[in-house]
This record gives C-alpha cells, structure tokens and sequence, in this order.
C-alpha cells in the first residue's frame, strides 16, 4: 500500500494531571473516509486538536505523508495540506457568509480558482448561496455548520479533519450533511470524521475506529462496524 | 463673527479628528487582545518629538546632546510618514516588554494595564532624558508647510492652513484604516483573530504577527497624532501625548468600547464640543469633555454606537 497520508504513533496528550489520549495508533490513507467514533470525552477532538498542533502532544508521533509534523505550529498546517474544521462550527460571527468563505482561501493566492470554488461550495451549499451577504451570526446552527464545512473547503486541503458536524443537528439535515462530505469523498478528499452519531458517520465511511477513555478499542471496515454487537449496543442504540 | 465660527468648528474637527486617531488605535488593540494599552498617549509623545527632529529642530539645552539635529530638515509630510512609521516601530516594542511575555505565560490580560503603563512611563522619561523638559515650537511658515500658505481665504473666512491639513490628514487616515479592515484580506484576517484567535490559526492565519500588526498600526496612529498636533500647536514637553491618550480612551468609552465608527463619531463629538467652550473659559474644556462622557454614558451605559455585548472591532 502506498504511504499513509496522515499516521499517529503511540500519539498521547494530557491536560494538567489529567490524561486524555493514552497512546493511539492511527492511519490514513490518500482517498479514505475514517471516522473516529467515541462518546463525550473519550479523547475524539482532542485527537484532532493535536493533529492540528492546538495541544501538545505529550508522547508519540504524528507523521503527515511519512514526515512528522512535531514543532510545525498550528497557522502552518492548512498550507502542508491539513484542514480543520472544529467543533461547535466556530464560524466568524461577525463576517459575512462571503468573508468567512473568503478567509477559508486565505493562504491562497489564484483568484480565478478562488472564485471557482465560492461557486462549488454555493453549489454543494444552496443556502449559503443565498445568506452570502449576511454575517455569519445570523445563521441557522445547520447553515453554520455547512458554513463551516464550505470555509475548510476553501482552502483546499488534502485531508479534511471534521469535528462533529452532525452536533445540534435535526435529523433531516445530519443526512444532507452526511451527503455532501460523502460527495467531496468520492471526489477525491479525505477526510477524518469525529462523531457521536455511528450509524450517521459509518454510512458513509469506508473504515471506522472506536475511542474509549483514550484509547481504541475497536477498529475495522465500516460494514463490519455496523453489525458489532457490542457498539450496536454502546452506540447505535441497538 | 462667521469666520469665528467656522474656525472654531475646523479647529473642533480638527482636534476631534486626532481625539478619533488616538481612540482607533486603542481600538485596534483592544479588538485583538481584550485589552487597553495605555502606553498610546506615550507613543502620541513619541511620534510628536519624531516629527520634531525629522523636520530638522535641534535639541534644546536641557537635552543629552544640546543643539544636536539630525542632518537636513524633511518636509513636513515625509517627516510625519517615517514619525508615524518610528512610532509604530516603538509601539512593537512596547507589545514585546509588555504584553507579550504576559500572554506566554497566560497571565491575567488585566495585568497588561499596569505593564503597558509602566512602559510608557519609561518611554516618556526616555525622552526627558533626550530632549530635556522644555517645550519645542515648530518652524512655521511656508518653508514648514512644503511651500503651503501659512493661512487661506475659504468662503471670505481666514482659515490655517494646518487646522485643515491636520483634519483632512486624520480623516484620510481614519478612512484607510477603516476600509482596509473592512475591504482587504489582511483586514479580514485581523478581524478573524480579533474575534477568535483559534479559529484563525486553522485557517492558516498567523495570529502572532497579526497581534503584532496591531500594535504597530495602533502606535502609528499616536504617532501620526503626537506629530500633527505638534506642528499645529507645539510640543509643551514630553509628557504632552499622555493627555491626548486619556482624552482618547474618553473617546473610546464615549464611542462604544471596540466600535470603529464609534471611536470616530465621539473624536468628533468630543473636539467639537471643546471647541464651543469661549477661549475666556478654556479652562473648562477637559471638565466639558468628561461631562459630556458622564452624560452619554448614564443615557447609553455601551456608548454612542456600542454594541449590547461588548464585541470587538
């Protein structure tokens, strides 16, 4: 197999005494779509955090594309290829729908294309189409969260790190959203999805890994996943 | 009596002008890191003293170098371009011994208050030290202007020349800054980090070095003041700009903490309102300015144009 886009080793962090992520081992390859699966506090974000160089890392490695990314500060990341949209949508509030989709290209300089994709991601995202001059503030919580999506689109990265999309989400709109990132998926991105919602995120994933109290208990392909009795039990609500 | 009064209005827009270019620069930095520095009345000081020996004036006999100059006097504009740009550079400075070590350490941001104003104490005693207490006066004249006359005719009314040079300057810069924050991609990312910090890094926004941008403008601003109050007045002795900086945080207050618009609609209010006081009541004028402060604030607790939260720039 090729080389893996993104590889954690023995990845731990800890907050003061406190330790979240107790030394997980993860791979993603060019193209995948993987979810990290976990209830609250099980080390999911954080592990997207330290990724993205908002924690430190207390032990173990992160390689991105075979080089570790140890000392690479947060604001560099999105330009090696590394986008992060977090959680609680974080949009600008006080920014329009077009300055905030603007700010997602802010690293790049080809307008043409910059422009291109404003139109794609108004295509992906009808509604932002039409809010694209009001501020972000004013939003539904799924307008922002699609927002969000279409920000980290923005700048173009390799691989899409998600932070619970479908959170506060109604039903019909976690599918419009489980929809799009599937779509941007066979397109070609890849993506490591955190989420709550299993049978959300394993239906559109191609491999799924299991968080518990900071480490992973459970890893494999998405279809063998849904059919796990022990997290149809924990998670799927079976 | 018309020429009176439109004088009298220039010189309050004029005043308000300055007043409005103090404020923003707090404004700037407060929208980034939530708080005042309140070493911008010294970097008013500074870029006034810049100006000064940019211009060609010597310093004066109670100075470290008596009668020394720097060679060749710069026309006044170029004079006040590099003053503005030094006072910046200084304003750098002052986030480097001041905040930033406090932010390493995660330090309560309040504590930056007594920090920023331990450093402009040093910076305001850095020039006694230089220039000695006394009191400079500007060349004046064409030869000061860059060949402008001292004083024009505008609609049968005698105007100087400098009130409306020192209005039409602060104005223009108000109007730059104000569009590149709100038009340009820098603009942008500035307010990205103003509103959260986190958020901007993943977008790939330096945040470090927009705080620092912060700074340097914010100190610019004093710094284009200090020098264009010099050149229309004079420079009364180090410690002028440190007035300027309390009137500015007034303005501040007045126009709603973190509005750029309001910082520059209270500019205005407050130097129009000074400059109805009589000249035989001058004494009054600071007691009518935060007059006016208690009473917009008791009316509107957020300002003139202050938002229901407190949100930034």
């Amino acid at each position: 197999m090729s080389t893996p886009l993104l590889e954690l080793q023995g990845l731990s962090v800890h907050y003061g005494s406190v330790q979240a992520l107790a030394g997980i081992d993860l791979v993603v390859h060019p193209g995948e779509l993987v979810t990290l699966l976990g209830s609250n506090g099980a080390g999911k974000s954080t592990t997207l955090r330290a990724i993205s160089a908002l924690v430190p890392a207390a032990a173990g490695q992160i390689l991105w594309r075979g080089g570790s990314l140890a000392g690479v500060p947060a604001h560099r990341l999105l330009k090696l290829g590394i986008g992060h949209c977090p959680e609680g949508r974080r949009v600008l509030s006080r920014q329009s729908v077009a300055d905030n989709l603007m700010l997602g290209a802010y690293l790049r300089r080809d307008t043409a294309a910059i422009h291109a994709d404003l139109e794609r991601c108004y295509g992906l995202f009808p509604r932002l189409a039409e809010r694209r001059s009001q501020l972000a503030g004013a939003l539904s919580g799924g307008e922002q969260q699609m927002l969000a999506i279409a920000r980290a689109l923005m700048g173009r990265p390799e691989l899409l790190l998600l932070d619970e999309p479908s959170l506060g989400l109604a039903p019909k709109l976690v599918g419009e959203v489980m929809a799009a990132l599937a779509q941007l998926n066979r397109e070609g991105l890849t993506i490591l999805l955190v989420e709550q919602n299993a049978q959300a995120a394993l239906s559109i994933a191609a491999r799924g890994v299991v968080l518990e109290a900071g480490r992973l208990t459970l890893a494999g392909p998405a279809a063998d996943l849904l059919a796990d009795p022990t997290l149809q039990a924990a998670y799927l609500g079976g | 009596m018309i020429e009176t009064l439109l004088q009298t209005l220039l010189n309050g827009a004029a005043s308000g002008g300055v007043y409005a270019l103090v404020a923003l620069g707090y404004t700037l930095v407060f929208s980034v890191l939530g708080v005042i520095n309140f070493a911008q009345g010294a970097l008013f000081s500074v870029g006034g003293y810049l100006t000064f020996l940019l211009m060609g004036g010597r310093i004066g006999v109670n100075g470290a170098l008596p009668g020394w100059g720097l060679p060749g006097g710069l026309p006044f504009w170029l004079a006040l371009l590099l003053a503005a740009a030094g006072s910046g550079l200084v304003g750098l400075l002052v986030e480097r011994v001041a905040f930033a070590p406090l932010r390493r350490r995660n330090a309560e941001p309040l504590l930056a208050l007594i920090t920023s104003l331990g450093a402009g104490v040093v910076l305001v005693n850095l020039l006694q030290l230089l220039m000695g207490a006394e009191g400079y006066a500007f060349p004046h004249g064409s030869d000061a202007l860059g060949g402008l006359p001292d004083a024009l005719v505008i609609a049968g009314a005698r105007i100087r020349t400098i009130q409306l040079l020192l209005l039409l300057i602060s104005a223009a810069a108000v109007l730059a800054l104000s569009l590149w924050l709100e038009r340009s991609r820098g603009g942008r990312a500035l307010r990205a980090v103003a509103e959260d910090a986190t958020t901007a890094q993943l977008l790939g926004i330096h945040s470090e070095a927009m705080v620092r941008l912060a700074f340097f403008l914010s100190g610019a601003l004093a710094g284009l003041g200090g020098g264009l109050i010099g050149v229309s007045v004079s420079l009364p002795g180090p410690y002028f700009g440190i007035g300027y900086g309390l009137k500015g945080l007034a303005v501040l207050v007045l126009g709603g903490l973190g509005s750029v618009p309001g910082a520059i609609a209270g500019g205005l209010l407050m130097g129009l309102a000074e400059a109805l006081v009589p000249s035989e009541a001058s004494g009054w004028r600071d007691a009518l300015a935060f007059a006016i402060l208690f009473v917009v604030l008791l009316l509107r607790p957020r300002g003139l144009l202050g938002r229901r939260t407190v949100e930034k720039v």
